[in-house]
């Protein structure tokens, strides 16, 4: 297991990752990181405490807003006239009548690996699940091999092995590119990156990444606009409400 | 009405909530101690325990109207659709019913609890609707501590066998594990009915035990790998101490 990892994913993305607010791509390349980082996993528990708290309050707020809207009568801002989940208190029936897990899931301990030249390299986990339906490798340049794994409709994911000695050609980014290390290593103009290390990358830098030793990495590149979504948590969500009911309307 | 009177004042209400707050805390970190671990009977966690340990429908009811509104509000923020909001809660509140065995307060508080079980589901029901591919869900990404696998009820067995020698290392178990690991292997009771006898969750006894189990390892490492008679030990500890590695990633 990796003793020390040197690059972790910024306070930023292990907070939308928290919150939920992220897409799948970058999930899971931040699972996959956080299986091998027991730091950023501690981090994780205390913003997911933090979000937790955030919730309880804002939807307080919400309710406060909710109830006096009911008992105020006057149009314009009573958009919630009552509690809308009162509704739905009849579930509790239904609910009750399953059965509950008495025990945890086991998992599937079927670890996939990734079978190297004169090794095998073993998956975290998340990333043996993203390749579960297999692997077509692809060769993109002489020295780079690539396989991708589609998880939405915002990330372009894909496993990419830098053979020993290759050199990446000079790119620059539209969005925000994310490269976790599984195997080896590379350097590029900022540092040298080995196993569990995770590396963002935006368009502000040009990145030109080589491996003298070989490196086999998960790489998630994504849509500029799904980074500043997990600003979106920062706006009331009685506002956001407002808001997503005036524009389904319209 | 003088400035002293006004800071006096000022002092107590600063001082009260402060000292509620650290009690509160004393409690939280104690839980398990059976003595302190009657939390306020109506409390988010207790709730949930009482669901949990014995299908409380009445303890389930009251935490339905306190978190639906809550996770409706999440359901708007997260998909901005009211129906699927709706969908939201249906799904969550099975999941807490579902789930409220495995819950477990060394882990947080319930209000932390439902909210990632609640993003959880939020994550896979959009993906439901984008149809984007099954090969993950939240629980893949979700669950980089849950590989801890438990120990399973058919261990006890082999385990019994050895309980004598297991037990000179008792006393340097912490007392709320070695009450858990008593319980159980000992007194032969089911996680549940432990559960119910020290009057903790569920979830707690198994994390306890869990940890308990692990101290023991470590205890008996020594003597195990020196003395081929204790297989048996081996094998039931190597299975937990498998899950240890498998947690950690690699080497097994
Ligand atoms: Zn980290």
């Amino acid at each position: 297991m990796a003793a020390n990892i040197n690059f972790h994913p910024s306070e930023a993305l292990l907070r939308g990752y928290a919150d939920g607010t992220l897409s799948a791509g970058l999930n899971v390349v931040i699972s996959a990181h956080l299986e091998q980082c027991k730091d950023c996993r501690d981090r994780v528990a205390e913003l997911e405490n933090i979000a937790a708290c955030e919730w309880v309050e804002s939807s307080k707020e919400m309710l406060c807003i909710s109830d006096y809207d009911g008992s105020s009568e006057q149009g314009e801002t009573n958009i919630i006239r009552e509690n809308p989940t009162a509704k739905l208190s009849h579930l509790v029936t239904d609910i009750t009548s399953h059965p509950q897990h008495r025990e945890m899931n086991p998992g599937d301990e079927s670890v996939t690996e990734i079978h190297m030249l004169d090794h095998s390299v073993r998956l975290p986990k998340v990333l043996a699940r993203a390749a579960s339906d297999g692997l077509v490798w692809k060769k993109m340049t002489s020295g780079i091999n690539q396989a991708s794994v589609m998880l939405d409709d915002q990330t372009q994911c894909e496993f990419l092995y830098i053979k020993p000695g290759a050199k990446v050609p000079v790119h620059k980014h539209q969005g925000t590119e994310v490269t976790l290390v599984l195997d080896g290593s590379f350097t590029d103009e900022m540092g040298k990156y080995q196993k569990s290390d995770f590396v963002m990358r935006n368009k502000t830098h040009t990145h030109h990444p080589a491996s003298e030793e070989g490196c086999l990495c998960f790489s998630v590149l994504d849509s500029p606009l799904t980074f500043t979504s997990g600003l979106a948590r920062l706006l009331n969500p009685f506002l956001r409400y407002r808001f997503s009911r005036a524009t389904s309307m319209s | 009405m003088t400035s002293t009177k006004i800071g006096s004042f000022q002092l107590k209400e600063v001082v009260q909530p402060k000292h509620k707050a650290n009690t509160y805390k004393v409690e939280t970190a104690l839980v398990g101690n059976p003595a302190s671990d009657k939390t306020a009977a109506d409390s988010d966690e207790s709730l949930l325990i009482a669901i949990g340990n014995r299908q409380d429908t009445e303890a389930f009811n009251l935490l339905f109207k306190r978190f639906s509104s809550r996770i409706y509000a999440m359901g708007v923020k997260l998909t901005r659709n009211d129906q699927l909001a709706s969908d939201l809660v249906q799904e969550a509140m099975l999941t807490v019913w579902q789930k409220a065995p495995l819950y477990d307060l060394d882990r947080g508080s319930a209000q932390s609890w439902i909210f990632t079980l609640t993003r959880n589901r939020c994550f896979d029901i959009m993906r439901k609707i984008k149809r984007q591919p099954t090969t993950i869900s939240a629980d893949d990404i979700w669950a980089p501590e849950e590989l801890d696998v438990q120990l399973v009820h058919e261990e006890q067995g082999s385990m019994e066998a050895e309980v004598e020698k297991i037990e000179r290392h008792y006393d340097q178990l912490p007392l709320p594990q070695r009450a858990v690991v008593e319980q159980i292997y000992i007194h032969d009771r089911t996680h549940e009915e432990a559960a119910n006898v020290l009057n903790i969750p569920l979830g707690t006894l198994k994390s306890r035990l869990r940890l308990g189990m692990g101290k023991l390892k470590q205890l008996l490492r020594t003597e195990v790998d020196s003395n081929a008679g204790t297989t048996k030990v081996k094998q039931t500890l190597g299975r937990n101490g498998n899950a240890v590695n498998l947690k950690h990633g690699r080497n097994s």
